[in-house]
This record gives C-alpha cells, structure tokens and sequence, in this order.
C-alpha cells in the first residue's frame, strides 16, 4: 500500500517536471520567434531598442533646457530623463506588447503544448530583457559622452525596475485577456492610460516640484512612486520624501496578481473570440 | 492508441448552445487509419482539435499514447510572418527535437528551394500545405492529425508524397476529418461519421460510405 503511493507520488512529480520543462521549452522557443519578428526583420534591428528611448531624452531635454533653467531636483538634466523615460518603458513596453499577444500569436496556439500563459509570458520576457539590457547601455553611453554617472545604490534602481516591470506584466496580462473578448480595450489602454499617465508619472519633473494639492492627488499613481524611488536609489544629490517602497510593492504585485487571475479565468473565452 | 472516454463539446453560439460532441467514446487502435467523415459543420474541426489537445474538451477523457501530431491541414500552425527555415526550427524548439535536423530534412523534403528563406504570408496554399506535412514528417509522429487536405502540390510531388506517407503508415496511424469521402477512401482503412454530437465507428470503409451516402440524401430531402 505505502509503496504504492511512493510509486505515484514518484510520477506525479516526474510528470510535473516533465511538464515544467516542455513548457519551459515552448515560452524559450516563443522568446526567440518574438526576438526574431521583432529585431530580425529590419535593417537596423537590435538599434530601434536604443533609438525611442535616446530620442525622447533628447527631444525633452531640448525643450526643458529653452524652456527654463535649472536641473530638477539638482540632477543634471540628461541623466534626469534617462532615468524617467527608460525605466517608464518598463511599465508601459510590456503592457503596450502584451496586450497583442494572443492575436498575434493565434496560429501557434494550435500547437497542443502552446498556450495563452506561453504567449504572454515569453513577450513579457522578450520586453523586460530587453529594458533591462537597454538602460544600463544607455548609461554607459552617457558615461562616454562625459556625463558623470555614479549610481548610489544599483540594487535598489534594480529593485525599482522590477517594480515597474512587474506593474507592466501586470497590466499586459489585463490587457491580452481582455483584447481579444472586448476590442475597445486597446482604446483604454493606449489613449486613458498611455498619455495621461506619460505625463503625471514624474517623467520630467520631482513630485517636490509640484504645488502640494496637485501633487498629493499625482501621488496615487504608482509610477511616480516608482520613479521618485529609482532616483532616490540612483543619485547621490537627490532623496525623495514622498517615495513610498510600500505603496509602490503593495501596486505592483496587486495588479500582477489582478492580471494574472483575469487571465487564468478569461483564457478559454480569449482562445474563442480570436 | 488514442482513447476517447464520455468526451463532450458545447459551444455558446448566438443562436443558443450547440452540442458538437455529446458523451463521445471511441478508440483508435495503432497503426490503422481512420477517416472521420461528417457534413459541414458536423464538427469535425472541434474534434480533431479536441484529439490533438489544441483545445479542452467539457467532460470526458482522451487519453494518449505515443506521440500525437499537431492537426494538419489548410489552415494555422505556423507564424505566418517568419520564413519556413525559422518555422520549422520553432517547431523542433517546442517539440524538444533538433533544430538542426528538423530544419534540413524539411529544407530537403519540401523542395521549397528559395522559397524555403520566405515569409509564409507570401506562399501559396499547395506550397505552404507542402511546408506543413514535412514539417510534420521530419518530427516522426506516431499519430498524425489531418484536417481535409492531404494532397498537396503538382503531380510529381504529389506521387513523392504519396510514397513517403504510405511508409509511414506502416508505423504511423493517420486519423482524417473530411466532408468528403474520396479523401477518405484514398488514405483511410476504417471510416466514423459524426453526426449530431454521436460518432459512429465502421470497421468496413464500404459501410461507412453507404451510411454517409444516406445521410447526405437525407439531408438534402
């Protein structure tokens, strides 16, 4: 009796690893297929991953520095924006990209060991890397070019970061269930959220710099905690007061779980609708 | 062998709910082929789907032995933005095979030529059935699932086709959804037909087609 148990507990657990690994195997292979449709096929390839963010930076600092004088929060104002715009993308690459993916991905789908969880997670994959990659890049280059760059504390920007990356995948994960059952999805997400929270996330400025009764209401989005956070971490000369570890964590990992069980229960309606 | 155990489908349509398959149990034995014969919109689709685990059946059990090919057929599978030599290494990826090997024996088996280095958006239906079956060839399933066409390409390759299927049949079982029953009676040894949710399984292929030829009358009366 005992042993007969051991016996199925034994390929129970043999079955799950085997499981583990086809799909490991499968969100892998999807991982390269979005690589290569998405760098593969331009001239440019792997530079259109550095060319949005370094144009941003450029075409924002451009107009700040004709517009006023000054550096925000007393960080020059190069570095400010890099570390506003790239670590932006962190959130919103991941959930713009996510949102398409079981469209985008609907044919291979019909392979038995391909499922919508594969598809997401292996864009979510692709975007989160590849930001990850990108900014410290960037930072070197700015290095190069004679910004002094001397990050006060790397693992909390990292920490930031991943915050960031996991409201994203979070809010990505929202929106591929959703897309495929209600299409005006894409309108929430590109036009109530994609532009208003561009600007009211900190992009370009401190919260410290906005009048108080407009700030505290600017303090309920996440990402200006977020990037408050991330420049606490990262400059010697700057220490938010109103970047919340707490709140920001309490967001992010709210809203992965949110997306996470949206999709868990919408997946099989999702696979109908395409 | 492939067992199917008190399997149902329904579907939510506009028109109300729509039994496709209604507590189904049938097996398919190794090493014979079956052609599943059934009008439009019998649900032969859903079933071959159901069978390949491309989708989740209601209730029921299908249980699977050996390795079981993904539906092949006119339509899906592939990305349709990627060139075949990319497709078929992302095929051998998720099916832990070789890349390499996948890769180059269905470069020689599709004889494709350039094309092989082309998106799939720009083939035409025969060469991008053509890609699928060798696809599928070169990862040596034991169950292949087909969905209506089989045939593909000019005549030549047609009778290459013909001959290396006909090989594999000897080790392989092919389990065929059709409307029509000369694709059936070309490549299958046993014939169902499914009708109103109910598969029926006929060991003689000439039954089959007489059944078939009656519920078609029916039908149309």
């Amino acid at each position: 009796m005992a042993s007969d148990v051991t016996v199925d507990l034994k390929s129970a657990w043999a079955d799950c690893m085997q499981a583990l690994r086809t799909q490991a195997r499968v969100i892998m292979a999807l991982v390269l297929r979005e690589t290569l449709s998405r760098y593969g096929q331009q001239k440019l390839g792997f530079l259109w991953a550095f060319l949005e963010p370094l144009l941003m930076v450029a075409v924002f600092a451009t107009i700040i520095t004709a517009a006023r004088s000054g550096n925000p929060g007393g960080i020059p104002l190069v570095l400010f924006m890099m570390t506003g715009f790239v670590p932006f993308m962190m959130f919103r690459d991941p959930m713009n990209q996510m949102q398409g993916a079981i469209s985008a991905n609907k044919n291979l789908i019909g392979f038995p060991q391909v499922t919508t969880f594969d598809v997401i997670v292996a864009r979510a994959i692709l975007e989160c890397s590849v930001l990850l990659l990108v900014f410290p890049i960037i930072l070197c280059l700015a290095h190069m070019f004679g910004h002094r760059i001397e990050v006060e504390n790397p693992l909390g920007v990292l920490a930031a970061c991943l915050l960031l990356a996991s409201l994203g995948t979070g809010m990505g994960f929202l929106f591929a269930a959703l897309t495929p059952i209600l299409p005006s999805t894409r309108q929430i997400s590109s036009t109530l959220l994609g532009r208003p929270l561009f600007f009211s996330s900190g992009l370009f400025y401190t919260a410290d710099s906005i009048p108080p009764p407009v700030r505290d209401w600017l303090l309920y989005n996440p990402i200006l905690h977020m990037l408050e956070l991330l420049r606490s971490e990262f400059f010697h000369e700057f220490e938010s007061p109103h970047g919340d570890w707490r709140y920001a964590t309490f967001w992010s990992l709210g809203v992965l779980t949110l997306g996470m069980l949206v999709h868990q229960s919408l997946r099989r309606r999702a696979i109908v609708g395409l | 062998m492939i067992r199917l155990e008190k399997v149902s489908k329904r579907y939510k349509t506009k028109a109300g709910v729509r039994t496709v398959l209604d507590s189904v149990s049938m097996t398919f034995p190794k090493g014979r082929s079956v052609g599943i014969l059934g009008m439009n919109g019998a649900g032969k689709s859903t079933l071959i789907r159901l069978i390949g685990d491309a989708e989740p059946a209601d209730a029921g059990r299908i249980t699977r032995e050996g390795r079981v090919s993904w539906t092949l057929g006119y339509t899906g599978g592939f990305q349709q933005s990627l060139t075949a030599r990319e497709n078929a290494r992302f095929v051998a990826r998720i099916y832990g095979e070789d890349p390499g090997y996948i890769e180059a024996f269905t470069e020689a088996f599709s004889e494709l030529g350039q094309y092989f280095d082309v998106p799939l958006k720009n083939y035409s239906a025969g060469m991008r059935s053509r890609f699928a079956f060798s696809v599928s060839f070169a990862c040596d399933f034991d169950y292949y699932l087909v969905d209506e066409a089989l045939e593909t390409g000019d005549a030549r390759y047609k009778e290459k086709f013909r001959r290396a299927f006909e090989e594999r049949r000897e080790q392989a079982s092919v389990i065929l959804v059709s409307h029509n029953e000369q694709t059936v009676r070309r490549n299958c040894d046993m014939a169902a037909i499914l009708h109103d949710g109910k598969l029926e399984l006929y060991e003689d292929l000439k039954e089959a087609m007489h059944q078939y030829k009656v519920l078609q009358t029916r039908q149309a009366a």
